[in-house]
């Protein structure tokens, strides 16, 4: 969808050029009209006044030089008449030896192109009748330099248009930028949103974004409410049902069940199935998987403490290093990660000899996280088999952990790709791709 | 090794202190948080096991307080809680090893025997060695230069707190209140007697006696 600011500057734009349009070429036609009609008056006066020059002569009727104007007699000068009577014609001396043709009627009429230097003529033939004969006399005017100068307003108005769009476009973007700024700030925060770098938006907008502003601010509050609730709640689940869980599994190996050994490991066996199956769906339901935009890891703060609690855990003898660039954050909840991480970096301090290494990269399309260890690794046909669903890949180390199986489960909630390779220092290396998050 | 176990249900707390009796710890148990604070501070123990959902104080605060008051014995958090980012959290208020329920009683087991022997400073390896005897905490037996004898549960409980203690002077009181939890009657007579039988099994020199100090194990062989 267009941005607001390029529609109000198409609308804006296109409703100038129309009504700037229409408006100039409005006016210049009043303003001929208006010329025209002033430079009749003026024609009419002089055809009256040619009129009025017609005296009775010795040898009949003819025209005082005196009366008339010199521009009539200047070559070309621009003013012309001819005084048709009923036997002859009379020209104007300034006509020299062209032909000022007689109009068909009476009244004004223009666009008469005339002489070597091309004239345009606006004559005036007005008919009269003097002492019982017929006189139509027509009166012309250069028209030229009036059309020239009509030429130039026109240029210069449009210039001058064309000028005022540009600075009313300029200040219309102004004002524009100025109003929208509120909506700019709010995308900003948005886009901080999905960064995690806030977890509200600011509510100071103007009247129009307030509804959109709390509503998102409502949503967010909501889910992260409704998250921490459903794990408070899920804590609550599992807490009430380990506990009795973690009874059962004594009892099952308990002195009392000696005498029947084979009730003992069938209770044995059920009660794991039970606390696999309830540690991986209650794991799975506690994901936050993408219900929160602005959740986040920073990877300098958390890692440190997941890093020395695997060390507390494994002992001394093991060294757990971590490659991972500073100031890295990854785009999702916390605990996920640290599930992920945790659960992955445990699998290798199981199984390494004294070598553990965590490296994470971001690339352009997406995350790698990757956890190398020294210990006797996977021969490469079977690594499929051990990610295959039920594997477990912990059997045979204390702990009976469901590692992998959370990790795969966590990966695949992110709809991220693992694997397993050879790694450089010798043992297993769980290789993890993660897709950036639309938006990230 | 005298345990705290501290575990608000009753029925986990009475298999876990039957269980742990049996492997030789003395168990004194505890429901309530306000209790643990101070019993676990003022009494000697060797190893503290504790639950994180308690009444009174959760668990986490009482370990903090543990923590802030000096206490240095080893805490194992047992949790329904067994995220990692609950894992974290323990491990920062002070908790050497976490455990999360539902676990195996032989895990618990493991997890509590490692946690003593890194708290002495020694490897983590199947059976424990002190002067010259290899102790198997599992069967309860001590093999020395390859020859098992065999030994009565008493037996087994002392001759392991000396051996996760060697070459030190122990007395006799000091000995009785880590073998021995705080409803036991504590005769000084009866670890004389035991004494004397791992006097009689592992040979004289296994045991000094430091006379009016108390017992030394390991001290002849340096």
């Amino acid at each position: 969808m267009r941005s607001i600011q390029s529609r109000l500057s198409l609308g804006l734009v296109g409703t100038l050029v129309v009504v700037g349009l229409a408006l100039a070429q409005v006016s210049l036609w009043l303003f001929e009209v208006g010329l025209h009609r002033y430079l009749e008056s003026g024609l009419r006066k002089e055809s009256e006044n040619l009129l009025m020059a017609l005296v009775q002569g010795p040898n009949g009727m003819e025209l005082d030089q005196r009366r008339i104007s010199a521009a009539y007699n200047r070559q070309f000068s621009g003013y012309y008449f001819r005084i048709d009577f009923d036997s002859q014609t009379w020209r104007s001396r300034s006509l020299w030896d062209t032909e000022l043709p007689k109009p068909a009627t009476a009244g004004l009429h223009d666009g008469l192109e005339l002489g070597p230097a091309g004239q345009q003529l606006l004559v005036l033939r007005a008919d009269y009748r003097r002492q019982g004969q017929a006189i139509s006399i027509s009166v012309a005017q250069d028209y030229t330099p009036m059309r020239d100068g009509f030429r130039r307003m026109q240029q210069i108005g449009l210039g001058l248009g064309l000028l005022a769009l540009v600075l009313v476009l300029v200040l219309q973007r102004l004002i524009v930028t100025r109003s929208l700024r509120p909506l700019e700030r709010s995308r900003e925060q948005i886009a901080q949103l999905q960064q995690g770098k806030r977890t509200q938006l600011d509510s100071e907008v103007p009247g129009e974004l307030e509804p959109l502003v709390a509503q998102i601010n409502h949503l967010l509050a909501h889910t992260e409410d409704s998250l921490r609730r459903s794990r408070n709640a899920l804590g609550n689940l599992g807490h009430a049902l380990k506990t009795p869980l973690a009874v059962l599994l004594s009892l099952a190996s308990s002195e009392r069940l000696k005498d029947a050994p084979e009730l003992a490991a069938q209770l044995r066996e059920q009660l794991e199935q039970i606390q696999q199956r309830l540690s991986r769906e209650l794991n799975r339901a506690r994901l936050a998987g993408d219900a929160l935009p602005g959740a986040h890891f920073d990877c300098d703060v958390e890692l440190p403490g997941l890093l020395s609690t695997l060390g507390m855990i494994h002992g001394d003898g093991l060294l757990i290093r971590h490659d991972v660039p500073d100031g890295l954050s990854l785009p999702w909840d916390r605990e996920d990660l640290l599930e992920l991480l945790g659960n992955l970096l445990d699998n290798a301090c199981k199984w390494a000899d004294g070598e553990v290494c965590l490296g994470i990269r971001q690339t352009l399309e997406s995350y790698l996280l990757w956890v190398d260890d020294d210990g006797p690794g996977i021969p490469e046909d079977a690594r499929l088999g051990v990610l295959e669903r039920g594997a477990r890949l912990d059997e045979q180390v204390a702990g009976h952990g469901l590692g992998l199986g959370i990790v795969r489960d966590i990966v695949e909630a992110w709809r991220g790709r693992m694997d397993l390779q050879a790694s450089p220092l010798g043992g297993l290396r769980v290789h993890i791709e993660l897709p950036r998050r639309a938006g990230r | 090794m005298r345990l705290l176990l501290v575990e608000d249900n009753v029925s986990l707390a009475d298999e876990l202190t039957a269980s742990l009796q049996r492997l030789g710890y003395a168990v004194d148990w505890l429901a309530d948080g306000r209790d643990a604070v101070y019993q676990g501070a003022s009494e000697p123990y060797d190893l503290i096991v504790l639950d994180l959902g308690l009444p009174g104080i959760p668990g986490l605060e009482v370990l903090r307080q543990w923590r802030a008051g000096g206490l240095v014995t080893p805490v194992l958090i047992l949790t329904a809680r067994g995220s990692w980012a609950d894992r974290i959290e323990g491990l920062k208020a002070g908790a050497d090893d976490y455990l999360s329920k539902p676990f195996h009683p032989e895990e618990l087991q493991l997890r509590i025997q490692s946690l003593l022997r890194r708290a002495r400073g020694l490897a983590n390896q199947p059976t424990l060695e002190a002067a010259g005897l290899h102790l198997d905490e599992g069967r309860q037996c001590v093999s020395r230069s390859g020859e098992d004898v065999q030994l009565t549960a008493a037996e087994f409980r002392l001759l392991r707190y000396f051996m996760l203690h060697p070459q030190q002077i122990l007395s006799k009181s000091h000995l009785a209140e880590h073998l021995y939890n705080g409803e036991t009657e504590r005769d000084s007579n009866v670890l004389e007697v035991h004494v004397n039988h791992l006097r009689r099994k592992l040979g004289r020199s296994v045991i000094e006696t430091h006379r009016g100090q108390g017992y030394r194990f390991g001290g002849a062989l340096q």
